[in-house]
């Protein structure tokens, strides 16, 4: 047929069809038909394309690609039931660097048709014109609980992405070294004047949980919601502050710059304890296997913990042509029902649902308990990550204060001032 | 292997996007475009190195004009950009041209300037539609039970690429200082040079299998294996390069050196991996000879101990001359041409009675031997000058003839006739 067309070209255009002309020709027409799709015979594949935004403590690496790849494939093979022909295709970012990528990819007309990242990540997104607000319907919007679609709105009420997954901040700990975790800051103190290798990361995301036992969330609450404090909610950030530079003082608790790090000696067997996340397991179990314990992140004077759970949502991609953007609408709608939530909870053992009505098993599994409790314990924290986003430049600085508290560069009673002071200053 | 081909053909989805489509059409329409109209010379005042730029500038116009409909052009933008750089380096090529002899000009551009602009601009476009992160860690498969994946392999690549093509300046370098710092001959300079260069890419492929975390265990296990192997399958090939690196410990065939090759003196220009690169005066003809035959077969060579050679020229003087007079002038004569050698001084010599002139040989050095033609050529004429200048023949050969009659019996002697 391709020589046949040659011919007529030559003939039509009285140009001798030279070898060259033939190459050119053949390029030509091949550019043509592959661009517009029209060859016959010739089918595009049907493909969704995902970016999935990874946080600090994961590392872009072939066992983290592997593992996104065999969940991806788990809820491809149950949509590809559904929709048959279609294949997803992902690419990982860190969730600090999905903002240029996207703008660059955007930009291109080559974004993604659906981002798998945090919420507030989403927002940022949304609010750049990177992604396009979720619509949601009211069907959809039943199965949430109001206040997780709350924080996920924007200003004018658009939603920044469907909530679909959350992952939970637990405690590790090495069975053979430790093999009663410790369930209040006390213990984690003694387990360390024992001889045990306690790992706490500097980041003020991983190390929120100690706040909430020792009671400073609701003055931290106070103090962002830029409310009146009390004489007691000073001396509850004062005795956050205080434990944090006595603990940094103990001989075997080690505070490391970042969580990757802690991770990293925590999984080589160097550390005996650290806070993860539900996230980190796959990697721990197969580097500790049947030695890694997971429990609640230990309790103290003021009560429970507060982890910082992260719900991670499906933000709708600016380049989609129509067909893809049924696609993942399709497949957002898909990944939040009931089954395929059962199945993504059971199957990976490391995510909790965000859809309200599946019911977390958690007699099945220690783990499955120790999410569920953490993401309770979570609820403490929810009105103040409403209030402070990742991006708010005062936790930047923050961060330098309790780096300096950590290191004892200030007094606890001067980091509790500055911080006040900080958190109270509108950015 | 197989993600890293589903992940680049998954790429082909984005043609479902008329965005994409617009911009990638718009692309090769441009420079279809610009090729079919530099090649028909559609713009007759145009050089023909500037139709790229008005194809460059078109594409910038409808990039324009897409961005004031709202419609991307990161892409479009992006394709330009490599156009352009594609240009740029056309334009380098010229420059080059000025500053670097045609070879090294030429070496430069084809093995490290255009494959690096490739590599680049395909990662630039690659970056567009993927994260290279991901990429980098697709595994590829295992390779002695360790896990290679597209960017260690990638790395491994692009490393022995450079070692291989770029550690001939840095090694040349090197044996130029040396040679400045031992005073060692031109010869061994180069084979220094060749000797540092291989060391190199040695070590660079055992820093990549390092790099590549390869088993060391194991590559010593197929070492023993390949062995074998060479033993039976390669052996010519592998036979040539251990010959190519005895030659050169040896400083027999190093480059510069002359050998006789089937009578005509060669110059070794190169010492390669398989072959030695031979240049012959005579037809300036280049001679890729396999280097096991320098290894095992005699051969002839003037420069292994100096690059003197000792030439010769043979003529005939006529019998009437004092042969020592004769001898005197050849010696004389031989002495006045600027390239034969003073000393040793030339010597002649009478070699036989021929059958219409004495037969003389003039010996004489010379300091190139590739020079010798040349010098034979120029001593050959100072000699016919000479005899003309002295009044000496060069006979030619005397024949008388006289019919017989036959049968012999009959036949009269011609002095009879007279």
């Amino acid at each position: 047929m391709m020589s046949a067309l040659h011919a007529a070209m030559a003939k039509h255009s009285g140009i001798r069809a030279t070898p060259q002309r033939r190459r050119v020709a053949v390029v030509s027409l091949s550019c043509a038909f592959g661009l517009t799709g029209c060859a016959g015979g010739i089918e595009l594949p049907s493909l969704l394309y995902l970016a999935v935004g990874t946080n600090s403590d994961q590392t872009i690496d072939a066992e983290l690609v592997e593992d996104i790849g065999a969940r991806l494939k788990l809820l491809e093979s149950s949509f590809r039931q559904i929709y048959p022909s279609t294949r997803f295709q992902f690419a990982a970012y860190p969730e600090d660097e999905i903002k240029p990528a996207m703008a660059r990819r955007n930009g291109a007309g080559l974004g993604p048709d659906l981002l798998l990242i945090n919420g507030d990540t989403a927002k940022q997104l949304v609010n750049a014109g990177l992604a396009d607000p979720f619509p949601l319907t009211p069907t959809l919007a039943n199965l949430f609980n109001p206040g997780d679609l709350e924080r996920l709105r924007l200003p004018n009420g658009d939603l920044a992405g469907l909530p679909v997954i959350i992952h939970s901040q637990l405690a590790c700990f090495n069975r053979k070294r430790l093999p009663d975790p410790p369930s209040t800051l006390q213990e984690l103190l003694e387990a360390s004047a024992k001889g045990q290798n306690i790992g706490l990361s500097i980041e003020l995301s991983t190390l929120f949980w100690t706040a909430g036992s020792l009671g400073a969330t609701d003055a931290w609450l106070r103090v962002v919601q830029d409310k009146r404090l009390s004489r007691e909610d000073v001396n509850s950030i004062e005795n956050w502050t205080t434990w944090l530079q006595n603990a940094s003082d103990q001989q075997r608790i080690t505070f490391y710059p970042n969580q990757a790090s802690a991770l990293t000696e925590f999984s080589t067997g160097r550390l005996d304890w650290i806070s993860c996340s539900s996230t980190n397991l796959p990697r721990l179990r197969k580097s500790l296997g049947a030695s890694l314990g997971v429990s609640n992140l230990p309790s103290g004077p003021g009560g429970s913990a507060s982890p910082i759970n992260r719900l991670r949502v499906l933000a709708l991609g600016r380049s989609s042509s129509r067909q893809g953007r049924a696609r993942a609408l399709a497949f957002s709608r898909f990944s939040v029902n009931p089954l395929v939530q059962r199945s993504i909870t059971l199957g990976s053992q490391v995510l909790l649902p965000a859809n309200r009505f599946v019911k977390v098993p958690v007699q099945s599994s220690g783990t499955l308990q120790a999410m569920s409790d953490s993401q309770e314990a979570s609820l403490r924290t929810a009105e103040l990550a409403n209030l402070l986003h990742v991006d708010d430049p005062r936790l930047d600085r923050a961060q330098t204060l309790i780096t300096q508290l950590v290191f004892g560069e200030i007094s606890p009673q001067g980091a509790a001032k500055a911080l006040i002071a900080l958190m109270e200053a509108k950015p | 292997m197989s993600q890293l081909l589903l992940e680049i053909f998954g790429w082909l989805g984005y043609l479902e996007r008329p965005a994409v489509v617009m911009q990638l059409s718009l692309v090769v329409a441009l420079m279809l475009g610009t090729r079919a109209a530099r090649r028909r010379r559609l713009l007759a005042r145009l050089p023909v190195a500037g139709y790229s730029p008005v194809g460059l500038g078109l594409l910038a116009l409808s990039a324009g004009l897409l961005g004031l409909l709202r419609q991307p052009t990161g892409l479009l933008q992006l394709l330009g950009a490599v156009w352009l750089g594609w240009y740029a380096l056309q334009l380098l090529h010229r420059l080059l041209a000025l500053w670097l002899p045609a070879q090294a000009s030429h070496q430069l551009e084809s093995r490290l300037l255009r494959p690096a602009y490739l590599v680049i601009a395909v990662m630039a476009v690659v970056r567009e539609v993927d994260s290279l992160n991901d990429l980098a860690v697709a595994p590829l498969g295992e390779l002695f039970g360790t896990q290679i994946s597209a960017g260690k392999l990638f790395q491994a690549v692009v490393v022995i690429y450079v070692v291989l093509v770029g550690c001939g300046p840095p090694a040349a370098g090197l044996a130029w200082l040396v040679q400045r710092a031992v005073g060692m001959s031109e010869g061994s300079r180069k084979a220094m040079e060749l000797m540092l260069r291989y060391a190199v890419v040695g070590l660079g492929l055992v820093a990549v299998a390092v790099h590549l975390g390869l088993n060391t265990t194991a590559l010593i296990a197929v070492a023993g294996g390949l062995s074998v192997g060479l033993g039976f399958g390669i052996k010519e090939v592998f036979s040539n390069f251990v010959s190519g690196l005895w030659l050169l410990f040896e400083g027999s065939v190093r480059p510069g050196e002359v050998l006789m090759l089937d009578g005509d003196p060669c110059e070794v220009r190169k010492l390669g991996l398989r072959a030695t690169l031979l240049w012959r005066d005579r037809d300036n003809a280049e001679l890729l000879v396999p280097n096991q035959t320098f290894f095992t077969e005699a051969a002839t060579t003037y420069t292994a101990s100096d690059r003197m050679r000792r030439s010769q020229v043979s003529v005939g003087a006529a019998y009437h001359h004092n042969p020592a007079e004769v001898i005197a002038l050849l010696e004389a004569t031989a002495r006045q041409v600027p390239r034969v050698l003073p000393d040793p001084a030339p010597k002649a010599l009478l070699l036989s009675y021929g059958d219409s002139a004495i037969n003389y040989a003039l010996r004489f050095w010379i300091a190139n031997p590739m020079d010798n033609v040349g010098i034979c050529s120029e001593v050959n004429q100072a000699i016919w000058h000479a005899f003309k200048d002295n009044n000496i023949e060069i006979p030619f050969p005397q024949q008388v003839e006289y019919s017989m009659v036959w049968p012999p019996e009959q036949h009269r002697p011609n002095t009879e006739h007279h």
